[in-house]
């Protein structure tokens, strides 16, 4: 088990610099998901901490032992790819007891080492197949398996579960998280589904365009995204924005866009004279968009708007709601009753309220 | 004036075989869509026969007989048509007939005639029989027997020549495949200029091997070929090397089946080259990715990851290269088969061409055709069944 820690890593493809200085450290035991969208080089920020991908600058520790030149064999990690890279030539054992034999491991322990990982794994049955006579959920285990085999300081996870359908995919999600409270190592995972990263997560890592946007808890990047784009990116569905401009008035700070004024409590944003014309993004979850239920004490006041659509999603409703030229997202116990076209009456919980600015992105608010 | 009438002439051969392409779709355009209709057996009996033996007798192709042969495969096509295809799938068959006719007079044709040759006895003595009388004496089996026991060539009997032939297609294929490994495993990697080597590489092979195997053959001459001039200077440059024997060679004359080995190494690698470049460039580079993290040494990585992964693409073409090969008349032929030439380096093949075409015995030559084909027949069933069994434990 270890610590990892990337100090300024930067990676250039010819003249493209997908990571500009990443800076990250990983603590022992964590479960640290890497979450963006595609392109964002989260994988190959992995890939180099593998060794299987040119470090153009910066260090890497494994352990506080700089592994940037050394072979990734030797840097005891263990990766499951995306694609599941099993040999399709060997069976199931074989697969997984690769890298012993390689080693010319005593055979006992090889098979000892096999049994383990395919006992936790529930592979028992499956160490003779082809990996072709695989089902999917069944290849990702075996690639999981191969990892275990090694027992490495840190496991990699190369968005393990995307070539999965939506069920296995659950179902995979819920065991790999049992995997970790029972193998308790250092993972990393790549994802760029941020459902997978709020489920499993000890700590999120939000990257976008070769730069780290935040590094938190989920519960922290949800409840305080640190710009626009992790607003943006994590919770879904995704959250309300709605563009405008900030005026101070005795002793608060009033938002108005074209279609929607609202009074800020100085909790949310104290009436400093620095914000007055100040052009901002307020973001508002799906879920703070009180409509049609009694507004709690920490509401703005009511406004009307008229119901588009509604999705029913069983549990939950989408309500699509329209205010002026202004469309929100509002997410309600099922079910809502009304007929799309009807007038519904939201307000806005401040609780759970951003305020971002609109040229530097950033959160301003508490 | 020269150019008019040339152009007339392929004008007139691509308005030929357009036509002859016409005329057939025609003829299986009528079985296909009157098979079903009363008059469709009486017109198309006294159509067909009638019409080809006319166009034929006028085209001066006209003989005894001709008629009633005619009529008779006519009756074998109608009924085919009216019982067996009856009409299902006809658009499909319509547009493969003018393949299928082709395929039937290119080798079946020549198959059957082959056949019917190799039980009877066409040789220099017999062959005005046959054009006299169209009869050749029928002898059984005995052209299979002599195939073992009379040796077709001055030199070499069958089994002789039998061993030589697999010594042959042994040598050339295993280092067809090693070559194009290699070069497969060099041009697979990040290298400037890969297209102009791929290219560069490829040429003996795109070259015509007439072309290619005459110019090798001069670089083997005793006095002005590249070789011999090179082992000279080696052997003046250093007396150590001389003296272990290095020094020029008579190739064609003392070692014309090494010559004709070389010479048909290096047309053969490129093949291979390409057939392993694609398939080392369709191995996905995810298992290679999990063998570093593996700890794979490069050896480790090309025993269990490359050649495994590349055997399906590999064993088909060894099996075309080992027909190819063991079938090849191009290399020995060129390089020795010219009057004057030395027998030494025959192999079954050409062997077999030597025999029908310089010694005339056309009916013996037929029976060895059969013999090598079924040689080659249960090499690829080999072959195949070995590769099958390997993809099932897939």
């Amino acid at each position: 088990m270890a610590t990892v820690k990337f100090a300024g890593i930067v990676k250039n493809f010819k003249d493209n610099q997908v990571l500009k200085k990443v800076d990250l450290e990983i603590k022992d035991h964590e479960f640290v998901v890497i979450v963006g969208p595609s392109g964002c080089g989260k994988t190959t920020l992995l890939r180099m901490l593998a060794g299987l991908e040119e470090i153009s600058g910066g260090e890497i520790y494994i352990d506080d032992t700089l592994v940037n030149h050394l072979h990734p064999s030797k840097r005891q990690i263990a990766m499951v790819f995306q694609d599941y890279a099993l040999y399709p030539h060997m069976t199931v054992e074989e697969n997984m007891s690769f890298s012993l034999r390689l080693k010319n491991a005593p055979k006992k322990e090889i098979k000892a080492r096999v049994a383990e990982a395919a006992n936790i794994l529930q592979l028992g049955k499956l160490l003779h197949r082809m990996p072709k006579q695989l089902s999917g959920g069944q290849r990702q285990r075996v690639a999981i398996g191969r990892a275990i085999v090694r027992q490495p300081k840190v496991f990699l996870f190369d968005e393990p579960l995307s070539n999965l359908d939506a069920k296995l995919r659950e179902e995979m999600r819920v065991e790999i998280a049992k995997l970790y409270q029972r193998l308790h190592s250092t993972i990393i995972y790549v994802t760029h589904d941020q459902v997978e990263a709020m489920t499993l997560a000890g700590r999120i890592v939000i990257m976008n365009q070769g730069v780290i946007q935040q590094v938190g808890t989920p519960i922290e990047v949800y409840r305080k995204p640190a710009n626009l784009f992790v607003a943006g990116f994590i919770g879904s569905p995704t959250m309300n924005f709605i563009e405008g401009t900030l005026r101070v008035e005795k002793g608060h700070v009033r938002f108005s866009s074209p279609s929607l004024s609202l009074d800020l409590p100085s909790k949310l944003l104290p009436a400093d004279g620095s914000h007055e014309g100040r052009e901002v993004t307020l973001g508002v979850r799906p879920d703070d968009v009180c409509a049609g239920r009694e507004a709690g004490k920490n509401c703005s006041q009511k406004f009307d708007s008229v119901l588009e659509v509604s999705e029913l999603l069983g549990h939950r409703e989408n309500l699509y709601l329209k205010t002026g030229d202004l469309r929100l997202l509002a997410t309600v116990e099922a079910f809502f009753n009304q007929s799309p076209g009807s007038k519904v009456p939201v307000c806005l919980n401040f609780d759970n309220m951003h305020v971002f600015d609109r040229e530097t992105q950033a959160r301003i608010s508490a | 004036m020269e150019l008019l009438s040339s152009l007339y002439e392929v004008a007139w051969f691509v308005f030929v075989v357009a036509a002859g392409i016409a005329v057939l779709e025609g003829y299986f355009y009528y079985h296909f869509k009157f098979h079903d209709r009363p008059w469709f057996f009486w017109a198309g009996l006294a159509g067909f026969p009638l019409l080809a033996w006319l166009g034929l007798g006028a085209a001066g192709l006209g003989k005894e007989g001709l008629f009633a042969w005619l009529f008779a495969t006519e009756a074998v096509v109608l009924l085919f048509f009216r019982h067996i295809v009856k009409g299902r799938n006809s658009l499909a068959y319509l547009l493969l007939a003018p393949a299928f006719t082709g395929l039937a007079l290119l080798l079946v044709y020549p198959f059957v005639f082959q056949i019917y040759l190799s039980f009877h006895d066409l040789k220099l003595t017999t062959i005005m029989q046959w054009k006299q009388t169209g009869t050749l004496p029928f002898v059984g089996l005995r052209q299979y027997y002599d195939v073992f026991t009379v040796p077709p060539l001055a030199e070499a009997g069958f089994f002789k020549l039998l061993g030589r032939t697999l010594w042959w297609t042994f040598v050339n294929v295993f280092f067809h495949v090693l070559g194009g490994f290699a070069l497969a495993l060099m041009l697979n990697n990040d290298i400037r200029f890969k297209g102009v080597y791929r290219t560069l590489l490829v040429i003996p092979w795109a070259m015509p091997q007439v072309v290619a195997v005459l110019a090798m053959r001069g670089e083997f001459h005793s006095q002005y070929g590249f070789v011999n001039i090179i082992l000279n200077k080696i052997a003046a440059f250093s007396p150590f090397l001389a003296s272990l024997g290095v020094g020029p060679v008579q190739w064609l004359s003392d070692h014309p089946l090494t010559t004709c080995m070389l010479i048909n190494v290096w047309l053969g690698i490129p093949f291979m080259m390409v057939v392993i470049l694609g398939g080392l460039q369709s191995i996905s580079s995810s298992y290679y990715d999990a063998a570093d993290i593996d700890g794979a040494s490069y050896f480790q990585k090309l025993r269990f990851i490359t050649l495994p992964l590349i055997k399906p693409v590999l064993m088909p073409a060894v099996t075309l290269g080992t027909v190819w090969t063991f079938n090849n008349i191009n290399v020995i032929y060129l390089v020795t088969g010219q009057a004057g030439g030395t027998e030494q380096a025959d192999i079954l093949v050409s062997a077999l061409y030597k025999a029908a075409f310089t010694y005339n015995r056309y009916s013996y030559s037929a029976a060895f055709a059969i013999v090598i084909f079924l040689i080659l027949f249960a090499i690829s069933v080999f072959y195949l069944k070995t590769f099958d069994a390997a993809k099932e434990a897939r």
